[in-house]
């Protein structure tokens, strides 16, 4: 018997304008209103929509055995809410049937925990409220911003009350042991780890349409065989990816929707194999053993740890600089200031700073809507520098 | 007395570029024209670009079919032969290489240059092209060409791509030749650069009567490196264009400090930033401005970063006319920390707007800004306390800004003009003697 468990995230960030210097003291105004309106309503069209409709169909269809998670982050469902209040509804529509569980994460898509626990507890606080004002469901398992995962944050979100987290499963972590079971931390034993098996999940995230892979094209009915030949020697087995990669990562031309449409069927035509959620999941399964993430691990690029965010100078100093200013600006108790500088701390900012080439920095160009990494950063900085003006103002202001 | 007739030959010129070197021509050329009969070859004009009693003959306006040039008659042949062409997009006043420009071209040995087509080569958007050599000596042989029926007494050249022209015109007219130099390989490679540019340049400076440096300390330069008879140099400051100035308010309270030009080795940026981050550790509260772009400005945003001063700080790119003004009149300091500076136009500007400068002494501009603060390129020390000094000091600014107004009286371009007439008189006399 093996469980199938089918997570999708859920993003869109604030992207900055191109801010100049000229801009410095001026504009106060840090984000492209209507770039990201634009894109919000592209991907909406071409993927969140469409995507949902379907999912809905395919839960009534197979009388709720066809099961799914989604992490939505806040500043997504606070662009949905504002700009695309369909969308809002279509997810809403998802979680009445019971068969869709919505996890926990930071409000801001954030790396909080590396900077500040206080922040992060805010963020994750702040979302939960979220979660439930629209979903009406509490969560009960965790997933940090782009799978970022550490024994120490694996006890943090434990004590927090979650008793289970996502992270990526990798090799080195696993010592040649298999991905598709449930394990725990070295630390504190009461928390339930789920790894991603990243090789079926990005058949279907990165390789679906890659027409040069040898599996290209790729069935329904081949996939649920690979799973199945899975059965007997899993617990389960977590496919987690982007919910973009139907119809926008894949395009709709490639026959994603198709692949997706048929893919429950397939899977439930095999015996053995079913769909649950993560809940589910850690309810269902004992752990299997200790998985030992002292340093950070993520789903990001090749060497699936923080270097997408931390690898060059001008990420780290950004930020550092972004949460140096966190006691200024609780202080100063400015609710507009305080969301500006919480939206700047979206981890998609630093990711278009970096400046790691080859196969990843193709990825990392896909997604910004930057020249170059080095113009993020300069338009970034210079927000910096207007923000810290601005403090430094009203704590003047303050001070008199 | 009968006007001197000149034939001048140039490369850039405004408005199809307008980079130093144009507008030191269109600034000597203009101040000229009233004194002698000019005529002027380029390479590319525009046809609704006049210069009153300047005859400007673009080659791109040239039916260059009906000249019947043969370019490999020309002395110059043999570049055609032993040098190759390269695929890389170059320059002539790109970044410092440490390689230089022969080098690269000893390399990629390619293809050897055919002779032109028959359609114009200077018809074309960009006169730096990748075929920079090829381009060159083409103009030599249709500049040859069209001079062969022009009557001139002197030949005035300006910088090393008029150079292979201007020695062709000479050999062929035997009419004396003054060589201008506004920039050296010497100043844009360093001096370990003895590229094909540099024996072209050296050439030519041997070749020539007189050898017009922009500066004394170009000069020194000529004189030093190239071998240059000092007997024959004689430097003319350039002048400056008079600017519209203004004062505009700052949207900060901090005081700005301003490097601008090409973010290349020659510039000297990361000293600009090392400098900056030094004054920075004694006066936070002021903003640095890094303006222009070029080959170093990546790895100098990552090493601002890096020193951890981003927000104080700041890179704008390339900036237009107008925004080079408007971050003119929010300037405190201007620093120009230049490596090697034959002249460098940018801080008279910044003196018109009233703005004290801190200048390397390896500049042709230290001569004439009596009042800037100096010191050598590498001396961070001194740099960042010669900022800091202008930045408590009001009374001192005051004063480098009063003298520099004075300075700026002298550095017109009809000053210069009346220098190079003077020279004119000298060789043409030598001339009529022989």
């Amino acid at each position: 018997m093996s469980s199938i468990c089918l997570y999708f995230q859920v993003h869109q960030p604030y992207r900055l304008k191109q801010y100049s210097f000229f801009n410095i003291g001026s504009e106060h105004e840090y984000f492209d209103e209507e770039l990201n309106i634009s894109i919000l309503n592209k991907v909406a069209d071409k993927c969140y929509i469409p995507a949902n409709k379907l999912m809905l169909e395919l839960i009534k269809k197979h009388n709720k055995q066809f099961r799914i998670a989604y992490s939505i982050s806040g500043v997504a469902l606070e662009q949905f809410e504002k700009y695309r209040p369909d969308v809002l509804e279509s997810f809403a529509q998802l979680a009445r049937t019971g068969c869709v569980e919505f996890l926990s994460e930071t409000y801001y898509h954030s790396l909080s925990f590396l900077y500040s626990k206080d922040e992060f507890v805010r963020q994750v606080e702040k979302h939960r409220e979220k979660i439930v004002e629209y979903f009406n469901q509490v969560p009960k398992v965790f997933r940090n911003t782009e799978c970022i995962y550490s024994n120490e944050l694996g006890d943090f979100v434990q004590k927090m009350g979650f008793k289970g987290i996502l992270a990526e499963g990798t090799e080195t972590l696993l010592h040649g042991r298999s991905a598709n079971y449930i394990y725990t931390s070295p630390t504190n034993n009461r928390i339930k780890i789920l790894l991603r098996n990243y090789p079926l999940s990005d058949d279907i995230a990165f390789r679906f349409s890659n027409q040069n892979w040898s599996e290209y094209p790729l069935t329904a009915t081949k996939f649920a065989g690979w799973l199945s030949s899975y059965k007997n020697i899993s617990d389960c087995i977590n496919l987690f990816m982007d919910y973009e990669t139907f119809g926008e990562h894949q395009w709709d031309g490639s026959g994603i929707f198709n692949f997706l449409a048929h893919l429950p069927t397939e899977v439930l035509s095999q015996k053995g194999l079913s769909f649950h959620t993560p809940s589910e999941i850690c309810e269902h399964f004992e752990t299997s053993g200790i998985y030992d993430a002292h340093n950070y691990t993520s789903w990001a690029d090749t060497e699936r740890d923080l270097s997408a965010w931390l690898h060059n100078s001008m990420q780290e100093e950004t930020l550092t600089k972004i949460y140096t200013m966190r006691h200024d600006i609780l202080a100063l108790k400015n609710k507009a200031l305080l969301e500006q500088w919480s939206q700047l701390q979206i981890s998609d900012h630093f990711y278009y700073m970096c400046t790691k080439y080859w196969s990843d920095g193709a990825v990392h160009k896909y997604f910004s809507p930057y020249n170059s990494p080095y113009d993020a950063y300069i338009y970034y900085i210079n927000v910096l520098a207007d923000l810290e003006l601005t403090i430094n103002t009203e704590k003047l202001q303050k001070m008199l | 007395m009968k006007k001197l007739k000149i034939l001048m030959i140039g490369w850039e010129f405004p408005p199809i570029i307008n980079g130093g070197l144009g507008v030191a021509c269109l600034g000597i050329s203009r101040a000229l024209s009233s004194m002698v009969d000019l005529s002027m070859i380029l390479p590319k004009t525009d046809l609704n670009f006049t210069l009153k009693n300047v005859n400007i003959i673009g080659l791109n306006n040239v039916d260059l079919a009906s000249l019947n040039t043969q370019i490999n008659d020309n002395p110059y042949q043999n570049f055609s032969t032993s040098i190759h062409q390269s695929d890389i997009p170059l320059s002539p006043y790109p970044s410092a290489s440490p390689q230089g420009i022969g080098n690269i071209l000893e390399q990629k040995k390619l293809k050897t240059i055919s002779p032109p087509s028959s359609t114009n080569p200077f018809q074309v958007d960009d006169l730096y092209g990748d075929d920079i050599l090829l381009r060159i000596q083409q103009f030599a042989a249709y500049t040859a060409e069209v001079a062969a029926s022009m009557k001139f007494d002197i030949i005035h050249c300006h910088d090393w791509m008029t150079f292979p022209a201007a020695m062709l015109v000479q050999e062929q007219s035997k009419k004396p030749l003054v060589v201008h130099i506004h920039s050296l390989e010497y100043d844009r490679s360093g001096p370990d650069s003895k590229s094909w540019v540099f024996e072209i340049e050296k050439e030519a400076m041997s070749k020539a009567n007189i050898v017009v440096p922009v500066s004394n300390y170009t000069g020194s330069i000529a004189r030093e490196y190239y071998e240059i008879d000092s007997s024959k140099i004689f430097p003319v400051h350039n002048g400056a264009d008079v600017v519209e100035v203004y004062k505009e308010r700052k949207e900060f309270p901090e005081k700005l400090i301003l490097f601008l030009g090409r973010v290349t080795g020659q510039k000297g940026p990361q000293y600009f930033l090392d400098i900056a981050s030094k004054v920075l550790q004694h006066a936070p509260n002021v903003r640095f401005v890094m303006a222009g772009t070029g080959d170093q400005l990546r790895e100098l945003i990552e090493n601002g970063a890096y020193k951890n001063i981003g927000t104080k700080f700041h890179f704008t790119g390339f900036l237009t006319k107008e925004k080079v003004h408007k971050l003119l009149s929010m300037t405190d300091v201007y620093c120009m920390p230049s490596v090697s500076e034959p002249f460098g136009l940018s801080a008279l500007e910044a003196a018109q707007f009233g703005i004290p400068c801190v200048i390397s002494k390896q500049s042709g501009v230290s001569e004439v800004l009596f009042g800037a603060l100096k010191a050598d390129f590498w001396d961070i020390d001194k740099m960042a306390s010669h900022i800091i000094t202008l930045l408590q000091n009001n009374s001192l600014k005051d004063a480098i800004v009063k003298d520099a107004f004075n300075d700026l009286k002298n550095c017109t371009w009809e000053k210069a003009a009346e220098k190079i007439m003077n020279l004119y008189k000298k060789i043409d006399l030598q001339y009529h003697k022989n």
